[in-house]
């Protein structure tokens, strides 16, 4: 197992420091402390810091009201501390509205790590580190997308069941107590619990709508997600696309200065030829002459 | 609690507890991002490459991971962690950095124990550049050998022929030498048991380089436990070996008492890559494009280099390194079928979700359409990861089977199963080696050299005058037969030469051959060799010591139990118990056929656990050049 020497070596400095002070070597401790202190406050790592802090907090909170938020929100519990439908859009809209600074205050320290002319190393530490902090903002923006997604199912379930109910009884009354109102105009009870339940009938309606619409909701979200899986692997292909692009742009220049090549060689074989005929003709020919003239 | 014994997950855990700034790493999702920086010298990079891959680094917050001796500029904002040896070179360098300012605060990690003079010189430097404050720990981490498997470690891979079989044996070491050889080594072993958090039972052969060790070991592991005050085995230190109520054993052997292992041919899988391709510290080098060879007169293919590291990730290494190779290729072939047919599935779906996009009532159809399509998109990173794993066994299967074809190294694996089992032979030696295209020159010394090496006599003058002849027309290198004969000469004063238990090499029938050619290795030609369970003389002599049989080869076999108050070593045991955990060390090399045997024998007894270590790992050809080298003087 490790051992920690750190007090070993703590010692080792001091006896060093007696020594030199009994040798007679003084160092200078102060001065280099004042020129410590002066470094750039608004350098790349005291905002990448601060970027993380505030994702922390997002998480932190999101982590502290995660409870709450999930609760089913039965009829039977009465606690105190349930939230209500409206604290709920309220943190998602916040959790959204923070999760978008978050990413672009990341874009624009990674715009801005490009521009600056420093060495490799740090330019390659500095990526990984936004790496790094992008990961995390990822992971708990899934948090934040998990706790959704269950809340957005368990309205759509918490309706189904009253839908049902509603819309069953309503079915049946509405045919028989037409028939009596008209009759019995004058009796306002009646009149009354006509009139209530063509409120129910009416109510039941609308909440058989606003389940479907939460219910597309739901989905919604879920394809959302997917959807976001897509695009990175979209984007990703795009980039090795380009590249493949590129390969074969660089390709087929090579194969037509290929065939120019073999064009230039084809007619350089064909004039080569010429010219060996043309040279054993006249060969020939000067052959046939010295023959005459000799004779 | 047996069983904690488990080597590369107790190497990995100090490692990341280390890179943690040695605080134990949280485990909650999701944790704030810490990023700092990773320096470390060779020695530090072989023991972290096996371990950790640079994904699992970057994950744990390291950035950038640098060589301490290159050029490398400050980070001024940043801790950096450092992992070295503490060597002069490596000290300066660290000084030199501290008087650069080069990051913000300095957490030294060395990797076995730093002198005190050293770590003065430090203390001199960062008071010289004011970087007291900055050096915000120091660790000796004791981490100073290589885990390569669960259950295997070596010493070291930089600087190997420092401790290698060729320098302990040579003829004209100098005491001077062998005491440092042996102080490596030792140290190693004691940073090894350190980080096991176990004291060991030694027992060692007389009268070697071995015994050597052992007395050295039991010195430094009782000089560590009488001092209380720093022991490094008692309290918080232990935690891996605190639960098992029994001690490990550790048997120490020499290379010489198993020459002929080392030059064996093999037929499993991982000693195949490690004996025909190139293989290190868990990693293959390989060459692509090894087709048919270029046409005449056309420009020669480029040859890419292609790396690819067999990690205990790869479920199906892990599951088929031991097996012999037909089995390999059967089973990437399977794989490549589920693969195929899990493909085909993902496929499907889309063809489900076109049809079923019109049904107006059927939401609930569409929830689980959905759920589908989540599962199908979450299980396509597997699934990539499984093709790259699929191909990654093919190329590497099928480079290995060229190999053994042009080779031919199934009739040498035969021949030579044959020879260490003291079969009849149904071909004769020199038939083998006159064959021209039976292999390389190399190939034929092995099988000479066993030959030679497990022959109850030494073969008469005129026979040996007939085999040199022949080898010598296949133009192999005579040297390392010199030296053989030397070492079976003093092995033979010593003590009775090595039995090899009786093996048996059954081909497989036709039937199974008429089942491989359907497959995409075609191995017609090359036998499908069963190998019949036998063990090499290491495996055995662990066998009689874990099992306190009494065999003449081990009785006399030297006790040390560094626990013991009185210090004086005798011969009897005092444990009468079997034991359940053993180490077995190697010293001067070692090689994965022995540990392939180790492992099957492990696998044999129930609830044993065996780990193997050697000073370092040579194939075959290495294991000649040192014997030739050896040889020539």
């Amino acid at each position: 197992m490790a051992v920690d020497i750190t007090l070993l070596f703590k010692a080792s400095v001091k006896t060093v420091k007696t020594r030199n002070k009994a040798i007679g070597i003084g160092f200078d401790s102060t001065k280099d402390e004042i020129f410590k202190r002066s470094r750039p406050k608004s350098g790349f790592s005291p905002r990448a810091k601060e970027v993380i802090t505030n994702i922390t907090k997002l998480k932190d909170f999101l982590l502290q009201h995660r409870k709450d938020y999930v609760s089913a929100g039965s009829l039977i519990s009465s606690d105190l501390s349930r939230m209500t439908d409206n604290d709920r859009d309220q943190i998602d809209q916040d959790a959204q509205i923070f999760m978008r600074t978050c990413s672009e205050a990341i874009k624009q320290l990674r715009n801005e790590a490009e521009k600056q002319v420093i060495s490799a190393q740090i330019k390659e530490h500095r990526g990984a580190v936004l790496d790094l902090i992008e990961t995390y903002l990822k992971g708990v923006c899934k948090l934040y997308s998990e706790q959704r997604a269950i809340r957005v199912k368990r309205m759509s379930f918490v309706f189904r069941p009253l839908e049902k109910t509603a819309s069953s009884e309503v079915q049946d009354n509405p045919v028989n107590l037409w028939e009596e109102s008209r009759v019995e105009d004058e009796l306002s009870p009646e009149e009354i619990q006509m009139f209530e339940q063509e409120n129910q009938r009416l109510i039941s309606e609308m909440n058989s709508l606003v389940d479907e619409v939460r219910q597309i909701e739901g989905k919604v979200v879920e394809i959302s997600r997917l959807q976001e899986i897509f695009a990175e692997k979209v984007l990703q292909q795009e980039a090795e696309i380009d590249n493949i692009h590129q390969l074969v742009v660089g390709a087929t220049e090579n194969v037509k200065e290929g065939n120019e090549d073999i064009r230039e060689a084809i007619k350089n074989n064909a004039g080569f030829r010429v010219w060996i005929l043309f040279f054993l003709v006249m060969c020939s020919f000067s052959l046939l002459f010295l023959d005459w003239y000799d004779s | 609690f047996v069983g904690s014994l488990f080597l590369c997950c107790i190497s990995a855990v100090a490692l990341k507890r280390m890179l943690n700034f040695n605080a134990p790493p949280l485990k909650n999702t999701a944790a704030e991002p810490v990023w700092k920086v990773l320096i470390y010298d060779r020695f530090g990079q072989d023991i972290i490459s096996p371990l950790l891959s640079v994904k699992e680094l970057r994950d744990m917050g390291i950035t950038l991971h640098l060589l301490l001796h290159s050029d490398r500029d400050p980070i001024p904002d940043v801790p950096a962690i450092y992992f070295v040896m503490p060597t002069e070179e490596n000290i300066d360098r660290i000084c030199q950095d501290l008087r650069n300012q080069l990051y913000e605060s300095y957490y030294l990690n060395f990797i076995s124990a730093i002198s005190r003079s050293k770590l003065e010189d430090i203390a001199s430097a960062a008071l010289a550049a004011n970087a007291v404050t900055q050096v915000t720990k120091v660790f000796d981490q004791y981490l100073n050998f290589i885990t390569l498997e669960d259950d295997m470690f070596i010493l070291c891979h930089q600087n190997k022929e420092l401790i290698s079989y060729h320098a302990i044996n040579r003829a004209d070491i100098q005491d001077t030498d062998m005491e440092a050889i042996m102080d490596t080594i030792v140290d190693s072993l004691f940073c090894f048991f350190v980080t096991l958090g176990a004291v060991p039972i030694i027992r060692c052969p007389r009268g070697n380089a071995a015994e050597m060790v052992a007395v050295k070991l039991d010195k430094k592991l009782r000089e560590n436990l009488r001092d209380a005050r720093n022991s490094l085995f008692t309290g918080d230190s232990m935690t891996a070996g605190q639960f098992s109520f029994q001690r490990p054993l550790f048997v120490l052997v020499d290379r010489n008492v198993d020459m002929a292992t080392p030059l064996h041919h093999t037929w499993t899988y991982q000693a195949l890559i490690h004996d025909v391709l190139d293989f290190h510290l868990n990693r293959v080098v390989m060459e692509e494009g090894m087709g048919a060879e270029p046409s005449a007169g056309a420009r020669p293919k480029k040859k890419s280099r292609k790396t690819y590291d067999l990690t205990a990730a790869d479920k199906f290494w892990q599951k088929h390194k031991g097996s012999p190779f037909p089995e390999v290729a059967e089973s990437v072939q399977e794989e490549l079928d589920t693969y195929r047919a899990q493909e085909d599935e993902v496929k499907r779906l889309k063809s489900i979700m076109g049809l079923e996009g019109e049904d107006e009532g059927a939401i609930s159809m569409l929830s689980d359409n959905t759920a589908k399509l989540t599962s199908a998109v979450s299980s396509l990173p597997e699934l990539l990861e499984k093709k790259r794993l699929i191909d990654l066994h093919t190329n590497v299967a099928t480079a290995v089977l060229d190999h053994i074809k042009s080779r031919k190294l199934d009739v040498y694996f035969e021949f030579e199963e044959k020879l260490m089992s003291k079969s009849t032979l149904d071909k004769s030696l020199l038939d083998i080696i006159s064959d021209p295209d039976a292999g390389t020159p190399e190939d034929k010394m092995r099988l000479f050299l066993i030959y030679y090496i497990t022959a109850q006599q030494a073969p008469s003058e005129s026979d040996l005058e007939q085999y040199k002849k022949a080898l010598l027309d296949a133009v192999c290198d005579l040297s390392p037969l010199n030296y053989i004969k030397q070492w079976k000469a003093f092995t033979k004063m010593a003590a009775t030469p090595a039995n090899y238990g009786n093996s048996g090499v059954k081909p497989m029938g036709l039937f199974s051959r008429v089942m491989n050619t359907g497959s995409q290795f075609v191995m017609e030609g090359v036998k499908n060799l069963v190998l019949k369970q036998h063990n090499l003389p290491v495996t055995r002599i662990l066998d009689n010591l874990m099992e306190m049989k009494s065999h003449p080869e081990t009785d006399d076999y030297r006790y040390f139990d560094p626990k013991m108050l009185r210090g004086s070593e005798s011969s009897i045991p005092r444990n009468k118990n079997p034991f359940q955990e053993a180490i077995v060390f190697v010293v001067g090399g070692g090689n994965y056929i022995e540990y392939q045997n180790l492992v099957d024998y492990t696998k044999s007894k129930q609830g044993k656990k065996i780990v193997y270590g050697c000073s370092e790992l040579f194939n075959a050809s290495q294991f000649i050049k040192q014997l030739s080298q050896l040889g020539q003087k």
